[in-house]
This record gives C-alpha cells, sequence and structure tokens, in this order.
C-alpha cells in the first residue's frame, strides 16, 4: 500500500553533500556582499540563516531524487538442503 | 550522508564553518582602517583644593576640578564591524613624583545607531581628579585628550587617540570655598 523509502543511494547522497555546499556557500557569498553593502553583518547572518534552512529542506529529506540509481543487488539465491546447516549454527 | 540525522549534523558543521569564515572576512574588511578623527576640546572652569584623601593615605592632595567643551563627530567611525564605542578622556600631566600621570576623568558608552555627534558644553567630570600629592597647584601643561575603544563584532580591540588636544593651567592657589 504505503512504500515510503527512507534511503538515498549512494549517487544521491554525493548529490545531496555537493548540493547542500553548493547552497550554504552561495547564500554566504551572497549574504556578505549585501551585508558588506548596507554595513549589517547581522543581515549576512539571516542570509545564511536562510541558506542553511533552504539546504536542510532541499538535500535533508530522501526525496525522490536522491533515489534515482538504486544498486542492482543479486536476487537471493533459493536455498536448498542448506537449512540443516544453518540450524546446527 | 546516508541518514536524515549524519546529512543535518553535517549541513549544520558546514553552516557553522562558513559563518566564521564570514566573520573573518568582516573582520578582515576592517582590520587596515584608519579610526582616528578630529577632536575639540577646551576647558571652561579649572579649579584646584586641597583636601583630605580618605581613599587612600588621608593626606591632604590636589584636587582638580574642571569642566570642558567638547565637540567631535564620530559618525565616521561605525561600520559593520563596530559595536560601540568607549570614550574616555584623559588627562596626562608631568609631576616631580612621576614622569607621566594619566587620570581618566570622563568616559561614555556610545552604541551604534546612537547619535554621534557629540556637542558637549561645560560638561562636568565623572571621577574625580586625584593628585597622588601636591603636583596640580600651579601645574602650567595639563593636557586633556579623547580617546576611543572600539568594541567590534569580531577582531581587535584598539585604543584609538583622537587628533586634536587640549593643554590648560592650574590656578597658582588653591580654592578653599566650596564648589
Amino acid at each position: 500500500m504505503f512504500n515510503i523509502q527512507t534511503h538515498m543511494d549512494f549517487q544521491g547522497q554525493a548529490k545531496a553533500e555537493k548540493l547542500s555546499r553548493f547552497i550554504i556557500t552561495l547564500f554566504g557569498i551572497v549574504g556578505f556582499i549585501w551585508g558588506a553593502v548596507i554595513q549589517q553583518f547581522f543581515q549576512t547572518f539571516i542570509i545564511l540563516c536562510a541558506g542553511f534552512s533552504l539546504a536542510t529542506l532541499v538535500t535533508v529529506p530522501p526525496w525522490p531524487i536522491y533515489r534515482r540509481k538504486p544498486l542492482n543487488w543479486q536476487k537471493p539465491k533459493p536455498e536448498s538442503g542448506d537449512d540443516s546447516k544453518k540450524k546446527k549454527k | 550522508m546516508h541518514t536524515v540525522l549524519t546529512r543535518g549534523n553535517a549541513i549544520l558543521a558546514y553552516s557553522l564553518s562558513v559563518l566564521a569564515c564570514l566573520t573573518f572576512a568582516c573582520f578582515l574588511s576592517t582590520v587596515f582602517l584608519d579610526y582616528r578623527t578630529n577632536a575639540k576640546l577646551n576647558s571652561v572652569k579649572v579649579l584646584v583644593k586641597n583636601v583630605a584623601d580618605y581613599s587612600a593615605s588621608r593626606e591632604k592632595h590636589d584636587l582638580g576640578f574642571i569642566t570642558f567643551d567638547l565637540h567631535t563627530d564620530l559618525t565616521s567611525l561605525f561600520n559593520w564591524n563596530v559595536k560601540e564605542l568607549f570614550l574616555y578622556l584623559t588627562a596626562e600631566y608631568q609631576t616631580e613624583n612621576n614622569e607621566l600621570n594619566q587620570v581618566v576623568l570622563w568616559d561614555k558608552i556610545l552604541l551604534r545607531g546612537e547619535n554621534a555627534v557629540l556637542d558637549f558644553k561645560n560638561m562636568n567630570t565623572k571621577y574625580y581628579f586625584w593628585d597622588d600629592g601636591n603636583g596640580l597647584k600651579g601645574h602650567k601643561n595639563v593636557t586633556l585628550t579623547l580617546s576611543w575603544n572600539i568594541i567590534p563584532n569580531a577582531g581587535l580591540l584598539p585604543r584609538i587617540f583622537a587628533i586634536g588636544e587640549h593643554s590648560f593651567k592650574f590656578p597658582d592657589s588653591y580654592t578653599v570655598t566650596p564648589v
């Protein structure tokens, strides 16, 4: 019924990390320039906080775009005759 | 980066690193600025008394009374790395006992956003002008200087001396009537 996925695949994780770094760096630079223009360091801080919030929203939840390249696991082999061994262990 | 918590942690840590870098950049953007500016000082009333200093030795020491005029415009000193200025007025003079005496007579905290054009007339000092002996009577060259301490968001706490000072003389006789 509900198939809620909570994981990211490996390339999704890499993408999420790159994206979050990019967003925070961009907001930091823009905030620094804006703060320097109006001479208010608090505005720099606020803009950086906005970048942090956006990065959190975009990259922390495991959105479907981070799940596009799942690993192709081998199908589990039907185990026959090994049951007795497993039980011994 | 494989769970929600590790991603949240990584983002928060990176944001704080960026904030530290920006703060340092803010410091770098203001560290080479020249924070000196002009201040016009003048002394109005100058008296000296000889009274017992009960806070120290109980002997009779010289106590100066002055009032001063101060005119200065500190608006240009404020930028995004200056939260407040601590202004203080210092009297400097030389006596036989000491090569250099420095007495802080008055101070003021000036926050950013307040009116930074100061124009005081006939201001009283906030602190006593005690000499540690009898060096004030008839002293020919006492120098008033204004200085300030810059309190920044990040960086150094420089002490800046204003351009412009004022020298005055103390009278040759003690005032005996109450001031």
